[in-house]
């Protein structure tokens, strides 16, 4: 299948794969379905298939995103819906391969069924009726206020499998943009769509492009930050692990349209399995000829090569990811440079970096169009976000909603409130560099700015939830440690200003604080904000900010009156 | 402003002269020039401690923050990362920098409680307190004055090319040491670090023909001994680096020599060949 790219024979196949004229198991194999002993359910389902001779097609898809009714499988049964199991553990195997022989369901089993689905890349699966007794998709209140746009295909097709992703749409936008697009369309329809970083800094990606192309020199590069470090957070993950490929292609349209000949992705180490999958699916993309030298036919060369880091937060922050590709000490330096200047990219070549899911939304944005992404969200804050919705929660998962959404929807509507009955109190968006937002401001829309202007930040997209029993002080000392522990070290006020905010929140919490203490904390923490040298100390003082304007009656109530 | 005025015509072609604005007061600059440097030059005080004319920026120890006014609003920048161009207006004393920068000293305090320097330069500003804890640590082969401003190790590696030290560990454990904090084999005990290192932390002594660089790590480099006089002038692995790197080389009648016995025997040379002596005689 090498040279020239056929993706009508990958669709075909694929369409084979997805809709195979016989019952279809699919279980959900993201390391969080994993971690919950998905694997187990996948080989007992294997075991029984093969000694009972089922004509059952079994594979493993990614992950749709319901974190609290993990493990979940998918059963297709041809002309019926595509029915989701949750909860399933190794003893439901045996019920499962029964119920699907007599095609069927286990009914107690089931959260939800789907007729058709949208991938949103100009392909609609249609699966089929009947089942009516299960709930709706749409009508499970944790999906019913999501929209799937960058997840359009996690949970549903197998992510080790290049023709399930062709099947449903996938390079068919790469091959459009390579084959009748230019870079100017190109770049201005990512321009006009309105998409900002996905990094957490909100930059116009249009403009970066623009940017990154106009910049001096013949050679660019372009890189995908999948660095994810912000504690409770896993939406790059999931992205990567249940659909590598969106990744893939919209990092080669970007690559076309900047003139790159090079792309990197820059991935934690602690992320093997979303490792393994990318390393597989560049494989799988390299012998289609969607990656090296001339690909899909147009004269393009353009290759993705992966680089991992060694479990430093500070790596996400431009200058030193870079340094650390390089093989330096992850240290930021001031900029500018910024990446996208002579000298300030990697190796010194004018680089445009973006985050995974920035990646992840260029496809479906040249698919349907700037006028039709602009759509979805809010002013000046255009598209869907993904946001891991875990702490104190009692519905923990990924959910995926229009910017713009009040925290109130996220939080109360999807995740229905606090766990077990409790209180929610506030959450904290944005990671160790966000802040918490307590409840009252609940009707926030989650945007940048609305996020900003209340002391926190959007961030890649963590939302921990606290509740009633939640010590604020304590929080914010948890998010100094880690702070502190992955301070690169370079600057004063972050590497022994947090040190200090560190002492002083121990003390305070060892009721041995007084209130000349809160002054000086509230002073250092200020002072870090305003004076540190890159985004993590600038951002770092966060929590100790935002709880002390929100909670301050709790730092009262440490002190020795 | 002033662009085009007198002056401009004795100006190198590729430095265009400009006006920056310091608290309120015009100065001339090049355009592109490190506005510390400019500062120095006309004598406005701004504290800072790992700047350094031949290095790049490195906008680490922020005690250079200056104020800058844009379209009314004041930003606060680090002066060593700033370059001057036309209209640029910078203050060094806003209420927010005087703020910060206090509270950027008291953590110098309690970080290198033993450094005079830090103490007077902190004095200087007003600061003779810190509200934080002093590190206290008796083992420090710095001895609680490394202000972790980077000087040494950025000198070590990017100019003299060693790279003898660097930093170790990270956030408030980096510490500067050499690798594995065992005495270095790639030192030529040339002391840059000693000399750039603005608290004077640097512990280093010459001893019976031995440079100890007591703060990394004992490390210990021979000194070459003048065949003449047998004083002791300069770190073998040093002079042989720099000798093998000089075009012409070192005449073979002056190798081995210090600076002092070479001087004379180039001296004696000239005098007997005007006397009338024989040269070879010296």
């Amino acid at each position: 299948m090498t040279g020239v790219f056929d993706r009508a024979a990958g669709e075909v196949a694929g369409q084979k794969k997805i809709l195979p004229g016989k019952p279809r198991i699919a279980v959900g194999l993201a390391t969080c379905g994993i971690a919950v002993g998905g694997e187990k359910v996948y080989e007992r389902l294997q075991e029984i298939i093969k000694k009972t001779d089922a004509d059952i097609s079994l594979t493993k898809t990614g992950c749709i995103g319901y974190c609290r009714e993990e493990p979940l499988v998918n059963i297709t049964i041809p002309g019926k819906p595509l029915v989701i199991l949750h909860k399933v553990t190794e003893e439901d195997a045996e019920g499962i391969v029964e119920a699907v022989k007599k095609g069927t369901v286990p009914y107690k089993k089931a959260l939800c069924r789907v007729p058709s689905w949208d991938h949103v890349t100009g392909t609609v699966i249609t699966y089929g009726n009947g089942f009516d007794e299960i709930p709706l998709y749409a009508d499970v209140p944790f999906f019913k206020h999501q929209k799937k746009v960058i997840l359009r295909n996690a949970g549903f097709i197998n992510p080790e499998d290049i023709d399930e992703y062709l099947a449903v749409g996938g390079y068919a936008t790469a091959e459009q943009a390579l084959t009748r697009m230019d870079s100017e369309t190109i770049i201005s329809e990512v321009e006009k769509s309105g998409l900002r970083g996905r990094g957490g800094a909100g930059f116009p990606t249009g403009m970066k492009w623009r940017i990154t192309r106009d910049a001096p020199g013949a050679a660019k590069y372009i890189i995908c930050n999948a660095d994810e470090g912000d504690p409770g957070a896993y939406m790059n993950r999931n992205e990567m692990e249940s659909d590598p490929h969106m990744l893939i292609e919209g990092m080669i349209i970007g690559a076309y349209a900047m003139g790159a000949k090079k792309g990197l992705i820059y991935i934690r180490a602690e992320y093997p399995l979303a490792i393994r999958r990318l390393v597989h699916a560049i494989g799988e993309a390299r012998a289609l000829g969607l990656l090296g030298k001339n690909i899909i036919g147009a004269g393009f060369d353009f290759d993705i090569r992966i680089a991992t880091g060694a479990g430093a937060f500070v790596c996400g922050e431009s200058t030193a990811l870079v340094a650390s590709i390089e093989g330096r000490t992850g240290r930021p330096h001031p900029r500018p440079p910024r990446l996208t200047d002579p000298g300030g990219g990697l190796w010194g070549i004018p680089s445009d970096l973006n985050n995974v899911e920035t990646w992840c939304n260029i496809p479906v944005i040249i698919r349907n169009g700037s006028g039709w992404y602009a759509k979805i969200g809010a002013e000046k804050n255009a598209g869907t976000k993904v946001f891991s919705l875990v702490g104190k929660v009692d519905r923990v998962g990924l959910v995926e909603v229009p910017l713009g959404t009040s925290l109130n929807t996220i939080v109360c509507d999807i995740g229905n409130g606090g766990a077990q009955g409790k209180k929610v109190k506030a959450v904290q968006t944005g990671g160790p560099s966000g802040g918490c937002i307590p409840v009252r401001l609940f009707d926030t829309p989650v945007n940048y700015e609305s996020l900003n202007a209340v002391g926190s930040i959007m961030g890649s997209g963590g939302i921990v939830v606290m509740d009633e029993d939640t010590d604020m002080v304590d929080i914010a000392r948890y998010f100094i440690n880690f702070a502190t522990g992955e301070s690169c070290g370079k600057c004063v006020p972050c590497r022994e200003g947090l040190r200090h905010t560190l002492i002083l929140l121990n003390r305070l919490i060892a009721r041995k604080g007084t209130a000349k203490d809160l002054e000086t904390l509230a002073l250092l923490a200020d002072t870090i904000k305003n004076t540190s040298l890159c985004g993590l100390g600038q951002s770092a003082p966060n929590p100790v900010l935002t709880t002390l304007a929100y909670f301050r009656e709790e730092y009262d109530a440490l002190v020795k009156p | 402003m002033t662009q085009g005025k007198t002056g401009t015509e004795l100006a190198e072609p590729p430095k265009k002269p400009v006006t920056v604005s310091i608290n309120g007061n015009a100065y001339r600059a090049d355009e592109g020039e490190c506005l510390l440097t400019v500062a120095e030059r006309v004598k406005i005080p701004i504290p800072h401690f790992c700047f350094e004319q031949s290095l790049e920026p490195y906008g680490a120890c922020r005690l250079c923050m200056v104020g800058v006014v844009h379209h009314g609003k004041t930003v606060m920048e680090t002066a060593c990362t700033l370059r001057a161009k036309e209209g640029l207006t910078i203050l060094t004393d806003t209420p927010d920098i005087v703020k910060y920068r206090t509270i950027l000293f008291e953590l110098y305090l309690a970080e290198a409680p033993k450094s005079a320097v830090v103490k007077e330069m902190a004095a200087r500003y007003g600061v003779t307190k810190t509200r934080f804890l002093r590190r206290v640590d008796t083992g420090d082969p710095l001895g609680g004055a490394c202000v972790l401003c980077g000087l040494c190790v950025r000198v070590c590696n990017e100019i003299m090319g060693a790279g003898a030290i660097n930093f170790i560990n990270r956030g408030p454990y980096t510490v500067v040491n050499t690798p594995f904090t065992e005495p270095s084999r790639d030192c030529f005990g040339c002391g840059a670090c000693a000399a750039i290192c603005p608290t004077h932390a640097v512990r280093i002594e010459d001893r019976d023909g031995v440079r100890i660089l007591h703060s990394w790590s004992e490390t210990k480099v021979p000194l070459s001994q003048c065949v003449s006089c047998g004083k002791y002038f300069a770190p073998a692995a040093l002079e042989k680096s720099v000798l093998s790197r000089i075009e012409p080389p070192l005449r073979d009648d002056l190798a081995g020599l210090c600076p002092a016995c070479r001087a004379k025997k180039l001296a004696k040379k000239e005098i007997l060949a005007a006397t009338g002596g024989d040269p070879g005689d010296a």
